[in-house]
């Protein structure tokens, strides 16, 4: 028993052709994928324009709901502004509840990066040797939303300012990691007795023209010749590389006592957590798995389970060779036996990978399969060409009640981090 | 804290200089800026990595601000070998402002100007793929955890000025809750860039920037054969940005650092904090010796200024004339953050 015991109370999500978890959830569930051509990269000529993107329409939509002139402000804080809402609204909160409570915001995010608008833009503000005239750039009249006054922790501070947030504010930069490593953070300063309410989660808008090419030139994004809701395939023998996509959630939690002195609902609780540091090599992970292995056996030790009470992992699974491959090996060696008794699933076969956010979608999405017993399919997954074959990965959604999940994120540089969660 | 953590060595890079001494000499003239004559500025050469910790490549490749961080974590490297720890009860914290877009952008903004005819994809087409990483903040933790071992927990922090704070609290508890032994804590100034700049529309109120970094070597046990021992024995933190409770919220947090030990502020030996912010002065008026900063000396140096200011406690805490006391750090980012840091400056008992 956990000297205080964490639970989830709401969530709120935007993913590529959803607005809300409900939609992404009912779209995996009937196998549709969210990945397609993004009209910006088939303009400019890009090999592959495959992508999971937030479209105009759903950006007008989001826009609406803003509490003001959202044309002013980053598209990062409209839409953390618009996630953290519908999250308050699950949990039954206001702003105010943060305000009159030991309260924490706890966001991941990577940097900022400038599209080619951006670009064009600054381009003709410097002058001949180069020199960026601040005057010109600060008269021009998109200068309030000009590129490179935007900041990484931007939502964070915008959200926070929103809701009243009193005690602790942090702004987590763990690449891939960053939103799992969000919500580990949050639940351990509710579960060392910090705070007694948190927002917790990632806001990443990275499918843009300088990530594609960053990452294009590192071999990591996919280049097959697939429809493009076809490109993300996870521990498949034919998978390429990842998707890149963008999106944000976050999660409402709270500490038992809080949150049954409100008599809160709760959807499902955090049993767990570990990160871990590998730096084995810049881009993949020691080949073995070990490292992950050892994560994702701290997560469980943290949560005071045994290795067999695991029902079912949400996987990193980004679809390049080496993470699968890594992270399948892991799988095995952890669970042996075990295996037998679980089933896997991989979200980014429908999603992409959207960095920072990808963790916070996944652990919202793996509290949904707890809350609902649901357990969602893994997109392009073909389980009589599997190459990992003891991983019971799922090719059609089952209707399955589970215990206690566990979600995997392991970023670039060697940063791992696992989530147990737990139903309510 | 349910284990004592300790202070066991520290590394600043500074226009002061390199020596945590460097900071308590004479302050030189901030120096108008490559970019904006009307402006000055503490700028510093990009420091040369030593080649025997870390790629060639890396050199080439990473910002300025990672390449100061770098410089500063690979000093630590011989007090972190002396600690005999295995790399997985070492952990890794790190401070990284990000406050400008990556350098792949600036490089694009650059090949648009001298090529405007082309189209982005075909200017971007050899973009060298180690700048991928610089996309992403981990890249520089991860040359840190490379070279020096350290494959315990790990965390990145970019909340600006205040993300020192943050990965200072994140190493005290990780090495508090024993998943750690001990950990570095690294950090780096913005570059001074336009970028910088544009988030200070209001010249009156922009600080004299400087460029520099800071690391800090903690662990639960003091450093081997210390004499002196600087023990970490409380932190704490808050947030406000509404004017009316910001007071109330400095006020707490300070409280609440002194209460760990039982102080008030009269029981601290030293103060340091940013004598030209009026709330924290106000908060600190019944202190009745100086309050100390070294803001004169490096320019405001963001993300790294609290650990610069922690090495050089360490500093003076570790001089033969040293008596032991608390120093009380007090940070207050223009963002609304809060700190409070206390450390308790010892002197250890020789043993027969």
């Amino acid at each position: 028993m956990r000297a205080r015991e964490v639970y989830v109370s709401g969530f709120g999500l935007v993913a590529p052709m959803a607005l809300d978890a409900a939609t992404l959830f009912e779209r995996i569930c009937r196998k549709q994928s969210c990945v397609r051509e993004h009209p910006r990269f088939k303009a400019l000529g890009f090999n592959n324009s495959a992508a999971g993107f937030i479209d105009d329409t759903q950006w007008q939509r989001i826009a609406a709901g803003f509490g003001g002139n959202a044309a002013l402000h980053p598209r990062q804080s409209v839409l953390a502004e618009y996630v953290a809402r519908q999250a308050l609204e699950r949990a039954g909160l206001t702003p105010a509840d943060f305000a009159h409570s030991r309260s924490g915001l706890f966001l991941g995010a990577n940097k900022y990066c400038a599209d080619s608008h951006d670009l064009q833009r600054l381009s003709r503000c410097m002058d001949e040797a180069g020199r960026v005239d601040l005057d010109r750039l600060l008269d021009s009249p998109a200068a309030s939303s000009a590129t490179f006054t935007r900041r990484v922790d931007q939502q964070t501070q915008h959200l926070a300012d929103r809701l009243g947030i009193r005690d602790h504010i942090s702004t987590h930069s763990d690449a891939c990691a960053a939103g799992t490593m969000a919500i580990g953070s949050a639940y351990r300063a509710i579960e060392r007795g910090e705070i007694d309410l948190a927002i917790c989660g990632a806001v990443e808008l990275m499918a843009n023209e300088l990530p594609y090419y960053m990452f294009n030139s590192l071999g990591a994004l996919c280049q097959a010749d697939l429809p493009a809701s076809e490109q993300s395939r996870p521990f498949m023998p034919d998978r390429s590389g990842f998707v890149l996509s963008e999106g944000s959630a976050m999660v409402i939690l709270e500490s038992a006592e809080h949150a049954q002195r409100r008599k809160a609902a709760p959807l499902g609780r955090v049993l767990g957590y570990a990160n871990v540091c590998e730096a084995q090599k810049m881009t993949s992970s020691s080949r073995d798995g070990s490292k992950y292995e050892e994560c994702m056996e701290a997560a469980i030790e943290d949560a005071g389970l045994l290795r067999s009470a695991v029902q079912h992992v949400n996987t990193h699974g980004t679809s390049t060779q080496a993470n699968d491959s890594c992270e399948a090996l892991a799988l095995q060696r952890l669970f042996g036996g075990c295996q037998d008794f679980m089933t896997f699933t991989a979200n980014k076969s429908a999603i992409g990978h959207s960095l920072a956010g990808s963790g916070a979608i996944e652990a919202v999405l793996s509290l949904m399969s707890l809350r609902d017993g649901v357990l969602l399919p893994t997109l392009n997954y073909d389980p009589e060409r599997a190459e990992y074959p003891s991983l019971k990965f799922l090719s059609e959604p089952v209707r399955q009640p589970i215990s206690v999940v566990m979600s995997n994120s392991f970023g670039f540089g060697g940063i791992n981090s696992s989530l147990v969660l737990g139903r309510a | 804290m349910n284990r004592a953590i300790y202070l066991n060595a520290a590394a600043v890079l500074n226009v002061a200089g390199s020596e945590c001494t460097d900071l308590l000499g004479t302050p030189c003239a901030a120096q108008p800026l490559a970019f904006d004559a009307q402006r000055q500025a503490f700028a510093l050469p990009t420091p040369r990595l030593a080649s025997d910790l870390f790629d060639r490549k890396i050199q080439r490749s990473v910002e300025p601000q990672g390449l100061r961080l770098l410089h500063c974590a690979a000093r630590l490297a011989p007090a972190l070998s002396a600690l005999q720890l295995p790399a997985s009860r070492i952990a890794l914290t790190a401070a990284i402002p990000e406050v400008d877009a990556p350098s792949p952008c600036w490089d694009a903004v650059q090949a648009i100007i001298e090529q405007p005819q082309k189209q982005l994809s075909q200017l971007l087409a050899n973009t060298p793929p180690l700048h991928a990483l610089t996309l992403l903040n981990s890249s520089v933790m991860a040359y840190v955890a490379e070279a020096l071992n350290c494959h315990g927990p790990m965390g990145g922090f970019c909340s600006q000025d205040n993300a020192g704070l943050d990965a200072l609290i994140e190493a005290c508890q990780q090495i508090g809750e024993r998943h750690a032994d001990a950990a570095l804590v690294v950090s780096s100034s913005p570059n001074l860039t336009p970028a910088l700049y544009l988030r200070e529309p209001d010249l009156a109120s922009e600080p004299i920037f400087g460029e520099g970094a800071a690391a800090l070597l903690l662990a639960s046990t003091p450093a081997p054969g210390a004499v002196h021992a600087v023990r970490i024995a409380g932190f704490a933190r808050g947030y406000s940005t509404d004017p009316q409770r910001s007071v109330a919220v400095g006020r707490r947090v300070i409280d609440q650092v002194l209460s760990v030990e039982k102080l008030r502020v009269g029981d601290v030996e030293h103060i340091v904090g940013n004598c030209a912010d009026g709330q924290v002065m106000k908060l600190l008026e019944a202190f009745p010796r100086e309050i100390r900063s070294t803001r004169a000396m490096t320019g405001e140096l963001g993300a790294s200024g609290l650990l610069t200011e922690v090495a050089l406690t360490l500093h003076m805490s570790c001089e033969v004339a040293a008596t032991p006391g608390y120093t009380l750090l007090v940070s207050h980012t223009r963002a609304g953050h809060w700190g409070a840091l206390l450390l308790a400056s010892e002197t250890m008992e020789k043993h027969a």
